[in-house]
């Protein structure tokens, strides 16, 4: 820990050093661009350049007076007028206080990058004067656009996109997972920041804490058992399938693709009416003269976990026979030759060639697909969505976490406590898969086929 | 001694046409259970009566086409060719804009060696970590918040924008293409853009349809989204719409799937040689 700080330490001051160095070195042009954005271009006679530069920093400069820095305050107050309905006061909206901070702060980072990009263009052009090189015109500039720099044209919409639909919005429920927002305090209450609070009540009793560690349990019981189910099962059945004596396995694995096909919410809907109350098989059990199993009710607690792990090997043992069928057909056969030829058995062959490098080949997808279960929302949604257990805070027996934050947060309006729930599941499914990613020499190798 | 060695052979061969009888037996179970659900949809939808508790066991008695004429004209409370329309607007440019972001991205991130690069690979890895409901969420309070219209064009923004961040089955395409099939059209001095439309586009065809289908399926089978975003009922897509229809209305309900269905399936079986191979290749490039 000391180490760490003490490294910091270092970098920050290696920074300072540098810049202070930098500063020596750059020509007056160069610090006429760290004055103001676009000067040093100008100076250059990069017309083009220079305008674009000059234009960002004048907007910015008005934006950031105009709007931006109250916008930045409202993120740390978020809000100080109280509505008040009996005088008619319109009062201040966290939600929006919040989300124009967020904003602002985003524009902020964008602008100090230009910035710095700004000073560091102008000294890559010194460079080019010291060398004698031609410094290129902005019909060369935007040419490169296409060329050398075409990534830039390409990525820019992608990214884009990505930062309004994706990282933004997963930045502002980071930051809600530390306000109070939620159950009572909904605009026009004011929404407050609270620390760790949320986390604090997922951790301890009350109602929330038991739930979650009860939820939690079950969650890691599930993804293990349905994620090695499936595995071992959609394996079996790809083995099965390659076997010699098997013809015609085209028509075999029809049946298998045909399940994978059906959109999930179909199959779901459907094995939830066949297990109902009323539903074909317990209007069979009641003909045999039995009473209704109470398969997916209130009461069927392990009934309804039992059926959920069988229809989810229903969904997914054909992705999984797909994949290892795939990998099967790789499996180099002169292998299998010279296993024979040394006089292996078909059950040696099967347990010291295949095996071995099926299980290589698909550890990766195994960790992929544990997450993925980790996180299977559909299964108890659509098994169980309406049912809440006693002794369940907003959710019942079967539901996974992940069916708790959409109870907590859609059918509810515990934002926050939610928000902290979303940041718990990706710390546990990052800490599960980063080790694997970034570790796993097929991460490390991307670039061999070059 | 000949004997014996005749009894030998005799004895693998009954053990090989039992351990064959056996296969096969595993096999018909394995299918029957597959196929078993599929059957019931395809036959309930058939069905005369329209509840789940009039069939009486898993097969109707009786048969007629009155679901799915009821489909397509009784659409006062359930109005699924209205879904069916949204669904496939909702398809088609979700299919365009999808296909044309991702092929971008992934072709980018495979080809160029940028400084950025590996940060940007990482970025997108620990994006894909967050639970997708946080992103919903937002939008959810975001809409109770400012009442904002739900339209499908919402949606279609959302799935297309969002889709980049898939791009590492495609990037495991690109990958494969080696870099000296660029080398000549370089030396003739074309530039990246040139290149990339006349050289990789073409070689990526593959792709480029593996793709296009998938996004076009995906919002025949997404729910989650959709609920969402869709209040009104005339904006729903067929999923969610299908979703609302409870036991009684259990042959409607299997009608309107099986119509859906039939159509993605057939997708799927062209489809499933690039299933597969996307899958190794994600699994290979992590």
């Amino acid at each position: 820990m000391k180490r760490f700080f003490k490294n910091i330490a270092i970098k920050t001051n290696n920074t300072y050093v540098n810049f202070i160095n930098f500063f020596k070195v750059s020509n007056i042009n160069v610090k006429a661009s760290m004055a103001l954005m676009g000067l040093g271009q100008l100076m250059y006679r990069q017309i083009g350049r220079g305008i674009l530069y000059l234009a960002i920093e004048i907007l910015g400069i008005v934006f950031f007076s105009l709007y931006g820095f109250h916008w930045l305050v409202g993120l740390i107050t978020l809000g100080t007028v109280e509505a008040d309905p009996w005088t008619g006061l319109e009062g201040d909206n966290s939600v929006i206080f919040l989300l124009l901070g967020l904003m602002s702060l985003t524009l902020l980072i964008l602008f100090i990058a230009l910035y710095i990009s700004n000073v560091k263009d102008a000294y890559k052009t010194s460079l080019l004067v010291l060398k004698g090189e031609k410094i290129p015109t902005f019909k060369e500039d935007l040419k490169d656009l296409l060329d050398k720099k075409f990534y830039k044209t390409m990525l820019f919409l992608p990214l884009l996109g990505t930062l309004i639909f994706s990282v933004l919005p997963i930045v502002f429920m980071i930051l809600v997972a530390f306000t109070n927002y939620g159950d009572t305090v909904l605009p026009p209450v004011l929404v407050d920041w609270i620390g760790i609070d949320n986390f604090v009540k997922i951790f301890s009793l009350g109602d929330i804490g038991p739930t979650f560690f009860k939820i939690l349990g079950w969650n890691i019981l599930w993804a293990v058992s349905t994620t090695l189910l499936n595995y071992v099962l959609g394996l079996l059945l790809a083995i099965i399938l390659n076997k010699k004596v098997v013809k015609a396995k085209f028509f075999w694995r029809l049946f298998p693709i045909l399940a994978y096909a059906i959109p999930g919410f179909i199959t779901l809907t459907a094995f939830k009416f066949m297990f109902a109350q009323g539903g074909p098989i317990n209007q069979y059990i009641i003909q045999a003269g039995g009473s209704a199993i109470p398969f997916l009710t209130k009461d069927g607690t392990w009934w309804a976990r039992i059926i959920g792990l069988l229809i989810n090997a229903w969904l997914t043992v054909p992705s999984v026979m797909l994949l290892a069928t795939g990998i099967l057909s790789n499996i180099n056969n002169d292998l299998y030759e010279a296993a024979r030829i040394d006089g292996a058995g078909s059950f040696k062959q099967f347990k010291d060639i295949t095996l071995p490098f099926v299980v290589f080949a698909t550890t990766p997808t195994l960790i992929t697909s544990f997450i993925g279960n980790f996180n299977n929302f559909g299964v108890f949604y659509f098994l169980r969505g309406a049912i809440e257990s006693d002794g369940y805070f907003a959710s019942n027996d079967t539901d996974l976490l992940i069916n708790w934050l959409y109870r907590l947060s859609i059918d509810n309006t515990y934002y926050s406590i939610g928000a902290a729930i979303s940041l718990i599941i990706f710390v546990i499914t990052s800490a599960i898969s980063l080790i694997i990613y970034i570790k796993s020499p097929a991460y490390k190798k991307e670039d061999t086929f070059r | 001694m000949r004997r014996t060695f005749n009894n030998l052979s005799t004895n693998k061969q009954v053990k090989k046409v039992l351990s064959a009888v056996f296969i096969y037996c595993i096999l018909i179970i394995v299918s029957a259970i597959f196929f078993f659900p599929c059957l019931w949809l395809i036959l309930s939808s058939f069905s005369k009566t329209g509840s789940l508790y009039d069939i009486e066991g898993f097969f109707p008695k009786e048969f007629s086409f009155d679901s799915f004429i009821k489909l397509f004209t009784d659409t006062s409370q359930y109005n699924y060719p209205m879904w069916l329309l949204n669904t496939l607007i909702i398809a088609i440019f979700n299919c365009i804009f999808s296909t044309l972001l991702v092929i971008g991205t992934a072709y980018t991130i495979s080809y160029f060696q940028f400084k950025s690069r590996k940060g940007l690979m990482k970025g997108a890895l620990i994006l894909s970590m967050f639970p997708s409901f946080m992103g919903m969420t937002v939008i959810y309070i975001l809409m109770t918040q400012f009442n904002i219209v739900n339209n499908i064009w919402g949606l279609i923004l959302i799935y297309s924008c969002t889709a980049p961040l898939g791009y590492l089955v495609q990037k495991g395409f690109f990958d494969t293409i080696p870099q000296s099939i660029y080398e000549a059209a370089k030396i003739d001095g074309a530039t990246n853009a040139r290149i990339f439309s006349t050289i990789t586009l073409p070689l990526a065809k593959p792709i480029i349809v593996y793709t296009a289908l998938t996004s076009f399926a995906w919002p025949w089978s997404d729910f989650i989204l959709p609920k969402l975003l869709l209040i009104d009922k005339n904006n729903w897509t067929v999923a969610v719409g299908l979703m609302q229809l409870q036991q009684n209305e259990f042959s409607r309900f299997a009608a309107g799937s099986v119509f859906i269905a039939i159509p993605i399936v057939v997708l799927y079986f062209f489809l499933v040689k690039y299933m597969v191979n996307g899958m190794t290749a994600g699994a290979v490039k992590g």
